[in-house]
């Protein structure tokens, strides 16, 4: 029998089965100073750990904890012993307490830094911490891993992965929940729910955080979201902050545990302020009662930890972030300009977006790579799930390793090869997944066809195990002006995939029109045709407020808006009008004006960017941006360091010259004229600081004068800041460090330029910095101000 | 729970360099940031209290903790105390999320909201602050001195939260360049006397952009 089947024996052979209590406190208890590295006792006070672990399994305990919680390299890093040594000793002295009475787990609790974007953590270096831990139970012989008192769910994704691919073991995890059903990151219990039984773990539920009563909506909430079993080990109430003494007795304790049982908890032990005594009592409550097992009715559903999105309902697919026949778009990809992907983002969640299809290939660039930075940009500012798509596996596979949720993957089809290929990712990701219904024969002609072929599909992702509510079907939307008569055949196949498979359906809405004048009636009209006969996603683009109004009016209509909630939210007062100039030129004009220098001495952003359209009717780029934008730029900047106006006000007149240029830029990607750039300038905040603020105003600031910024970002080693400025060839490099801590990695950077000789002048900035210590340290300037470093950039560049 | 319901705007506009009645359009931006603040952010604060061991010109123990207070300064201020209380308080990773979103769509509103967040995190203190005073009720506090004042080291974060237990119970944590994680996130000692401590203010002596305070130049300071 392995591992697994031991665990899943346990669970059937009993009604209950029984985890163990707290060991930081009881180790406080027992004289551990505060703030003291439990995993050091399993050498310094073995006897100590084993009469803990000993008394646990008397009570009752069936799975007991090595004292391994903060075992990790990061926490262990200045105890001169390794995440292998430590483990072995405490897998061993947990072995040799609990005999065959218990299963021992590896315990592994967060890594105790935050991960990106939050943090400097990366997802791929917390997989590899967790691996070791992994890599290391297994040879000590652990039962089960054990993923505990997490609050990110991406840092707990790193570790199931781990878990998963370096050992059987099986694989519960639990996360700490606060009343209001999330954590502190955010993360909701139906986010958790999604993403871990899709990772494919064997057990779920919630710990720490605070007592059994308190954490009862959140059990409640776990039993409509999940089939597996539930693993509950609450705190023995809330601690004082003087005597740091918990509240609750062992036998308040077990009374709220039986409270519990309902929701169907199956796993039950204690956490901080617990002992034997509370797990015992708990055995003892428990002993006459019955698991309760419940079996709620899953809806597919897709998330980010923070916004589930249940298809229950029909649910806009942002299709804007796509470089298919977008020429800026396709500029933005080669200079790696995540801020105008970032800002595609933005506009389609202002439109009405519920989930943004993300494709990022491009034949120039590498797509694996660019992949994996646009989804770790988007979901670092977005709460809505994404679509990942590409026509490439391996693109598929990295995107849904650094996913944050659970996504859509768009898409597989028909062909065996697809199949084979795209089927075992989404399983192993726990994805959901789009199938086109196309295959080695092509796209069948008729809805019969294409009913075929989406039954294959359905029949093969179960095969290898994808659940049938996460596989949604693409009958594919072909264009009305050459194949006229297909387009009943492609509204046919989808209500029949609806209606006799079950399944939800996809579709790509724009490409029916092409070739055809009006696009949008058109484009509007088949929506509501394939909205009425059962389309769940259509993909569209948010910003075209026709379309997002077709699909509010149809779920008013369609009485699942009810009492026109969204509906009215969405077009009345103001609403309406932004929804409606957001589409850029379709806007009517706020003025008839065309004084770029009073919009940008106002902060007209929207009035900035129609009235730079209207020039370039008569001005060629590089007329607006010297007579106008950077006039207008300099006096603001004068009035800012007369301090006649403030930063604020600067930053609000740089971001209209700012909307000026994104046209200026868009106008130039489509005639292919001359560039409007005055050279490029590589900005980053050093390595080990993340504020990074002041780095993106000087950014904007440097923009809006015409300056190519290549931007690196926050917490950026000294070697890629090299790279980048001997890639791009660039006359000046900015750097930015906010706290003392980390004036060192800037001194590093600076040196490493000079050593590598790069013909290049830095600047650096930042609270903390002086104009001594940037002469100190080597710099050739110190800007005070984000001004300051535009004058500068401004003499190197003359 | 906390509730924040309103944030102290005159302090973020002082944060932004903003003198007398902001702009218009900056207020606009503020009522924006200031109900998106609000709505994403998650205040918790958690305190522990802690006897004060020994006492030396530049080192302070605590009885039953691993952690030891560094320098000067933070001796100077626990002067004449016979405890300390450690305290973290946070906004949040929501409110990072929001910064980080702001900044995506518009930098002036993200100056604004940084503002904000920061003069937000400053009154969970305070109600932090207030509580610490009822629970220590007949007994003498000194203001908040937080590891990055004077010669108080930063590097100590990592200890000071691992004694505070706050990654566990507020979710804060630290990078290796000693800060803090989410970012609007605060830590502070304050030390607890018999007597009436003298209430040296929160003075620039300590500070270390004193020389080229923008605030000082203009003769006032950050502080209220």
């Amino acid at each position: 029998m392995n591992k697994k089947e031991v665990f899943y024996k346990l669970l059937k052979d009993n009604e209950f089965v029984f985890w163990d209590g707290a060991m930081g406190t009881m180790l406080q208890a027992k004289g551990m100073e505060m703030g003291g590295i439990p995993e050091m006792l399993n050498f310094d006070k073995p006897d100590w750990i084993e009469e803990i672990h000993y008394a646990y399994v008397n009570a009752g305990s069936q799975i007991v904890c090595a004292n391994t919680f903060g075992c990790n390299r990061y926490k262990m890093a200045k105890t001169g012993k390794s995440v292998a040594e430590i483990i072995s000793a405490a897998v061993g002295i947990a072995k040799k307490a609990c005999g065959d009475k218990a299963l021992v787990a590896l315990d592994m609790g967060p890594i105790g830094q935050l991960l990106e974007p939050t943090g400097s953590l990366t997802f791929e270096e917390a997989y590899d911490i967790f691996k070791e831990q992994v890599v290391a139970a297994v040879q000590a012989g652990a039962d089960i891993i054990a993923c505990e008192t997490m609050t990110d769910l991406y840092e707990l994704k790193a570790a199931v992965l781990a878990a998963k691919e370096n050992s059987d073991l099986p694989i519960i995890t639990t996360m700490t929940f606060e009343q209001t059903n999330r954590t502190f990151t955010g993360c909701s219990v139906s986010a958790m729910a999604l993403t871990m039984e899709g990772l494919g773990v064997d057990a779920i539920g919630v710990n720490c955080s605070l007592g059994p009563k308190e954490l009862e909506p959140v059990v409640a909430e776990f039993s409509k979201w999940t089939t597996l079993p539930l693993a509950v080990k609450p705190n023995a109430g809330l601690p004082d902050p003087i005597t740091n003494k918990y509240d609750l007795t062992p036998e308040d304790f077990a009374d709220s545990m039986a409270n519990l049982v309902k929701y169907g908890v199956k796993v039950a032990g204690g956490c901080c302020g617990t002992n034997p005594d509370f797990i015992r009592a708990v055995v003892n409550r428990l002993k006459d009662m019955k698991y309760s097992q419940q079996k709620p009715k899953l809806e597919a559903a897709v998330c980010s930890p923070a916004k589930t999105v249940i298809i229950d309902q029909p649910r806009i697919i942002g299709e804007r972030i796509n470089p298919t026949g977008k020429k800026r778009f396709k500029e933005a990809l080669k200079s790696e300009d995540i801020g105008y992907i970032l800002g595609q983002a933005i506009e389609q969640i202002n439109a009405g977006a519920d989930i943004l299809d993300v494709n990022v290939g491009l034949p120039d660039i590498d797509e694996k790579e660019m992949m994996v930075k646009v989804v770790k940009a988007l979901q670092s500012v977005t709460d809505l799930p994404l679509q990942l798509d590409s026509t490439r596996p391996d693109v598929l596979e990295a995107a849904l390793m650094v996913y944050n949720g659970k996504p859509i993957v768009n898409s597989v089809n028909g062909e065996k090869a697809s199949m084979e290929a795209i089927l075992p990712l989404v399983k192993k990701y726990g994805a959901a997944v789009v199938g086109l219904a196309l295959d080695e024969g092509g796209i069948p002609k008729t809805a019969e066809g294409r009913f075929e072929i989406a039954e294959k599909i359905l029949a093969n992702a179960e095969k290898v195990g994808i659940p049938k509510r996460d596989v949604f079907i693409d009958c594919l939307t072909l264009t009305a002006s050459a194949e006229q008569a297909a387009v009943m055949e492609t509204v046919k196949a989808l209500h029949r995939v609806k209606t006799e498979l079950g399944l939800k359906t996809v579709l790509g809405v724009s490409n029916i029109s092409f070739g055809l004048p009006n696009r949008e009636l058109v484009n509007c009209n088949f929506l509501q045709m394939a909205l009425t006969n059962g389309l769940d996603l259509p993909i569209i683009n948010p910003n075209a407020a026709l379309m997002t109004g077709a699909v509010r009016a149809y779920k008013l209509l369609a009485n699942i808006d009810e009492n026109s909630t969204e509906f009215i939210a969405a077009y009345s007062g103001s609403n309406f009008t932004a929804s409606v100039s957001s589409t850029g030129a379709a806007a009517a004009p706020k003025s008839d004006s065309n004084d770029l220098p009073s919009a940008i001495a106002n902060g007209l952003k929207d009035e900035g960017a129609r009235i730079t359209e209207e020039l370039l009717k008569t001005k060629d780029g590089m007329e607006i941006v010297d007579d106008l934008l950077i006039p207008a730029l300099d006096k603001a900047g004068a009035e800012f360091e007369s301090g006649k106006i403030f930063l604020p006000q600067l930053i609000m007149a740089a971001s209209v010259a700012q909307a000026a240029f994104e046209v200026l830029k868009r106008h130039m990607a489509q005639s292919g004229g001359e560039s409007v750039s005055k050279g490029k300038v590589v900005l980053a905040t050093v390595k080990g600081d993340i504020h990074d603020i002041g780095k993106n105003i000087v950014k904007v600031l440097l923009e809006n004068y015409g300056f190519e910024v290549i931007d690196l970002g926050k917490d950026v080693p000294p070697e890629n800041v090299l790279e980048a400025a001997v890639k791009h060839g660039v006359k000046l490099v900015g750097l930015s460090a906010l706290m003392t801590t980390t004036l060192g990695s800037m001194e590093e950077t600076v040196k490493l330029l000079h050593d590598n000789n790069v013909p290049c002048k830095i600047v650096v900035g930042g609270a903390v910095l002086t104009p001594e210590y940037a002469e100190k340290i080597g710099a050739d300037f110190y800007a005070k101000d984000a001004k300051e470093t535009v004058d500068i950039a401004k003499k190197i560049y003359s | 729970m906390i509730e924040l319901t309103k944030i102290n705007r005159a302090e973020a506009f002082r944060y932004m360099g903003l003198r007398g009645e902001p702009p218009e359009n900056i207020s606009v931006l503020a009522d924006e940031c200031e109900s998106r603040l609000v709505s994403a952010a998650n205040p918790k604060f958690h305190w522990i209290y802690a006897d004060i061991g020994d006492i030396s010109e530049d080192t302070v123990t605590l009885s039953g903790h691993k952690l030891v207070l560094r320098g000067r300064d933070i001796s100077a201020h626990l002067d004449g105390c016979f405890g300390t209380v450690l305290l973290c308080a946070t906004l949040g990773d929501g409110v990072d999320k929001l910064l980080r979103t702001v900044q995506a769509e518009d930098m002036a509103k993200a100056l604004t909201a940084d503002a904000l967040a920061s003069a937000a995190v400053e009154q969970v203190c305070d109600i932090a602050e207030k509580e610490i005073g009822e629970r220590f009720a007949g007994k003498f506090t000194t203001w908040r001195f937080s590891p990055g004042y004077g010669d108080f080291p930063l590097e100590c974060q990592g200890d000071f939260l691992a004694a505070v237990n706050a990654m566990r119970i507020v979710g804060v944590c630290v990078t290796d360049g000693g800060l803090l994680t989410p970012t609007k996130s605060v830590t502070a000692v304050i030390g607890i006397s018999e007597k009436p401590v003298p209430q040296k203010r929160r003075g620039c002596g300590t500070c270390k952009i004193r020389e080229k305070c923008d605030f000082r130049k203009n003769g006032g300071h950050c502080y209220e």
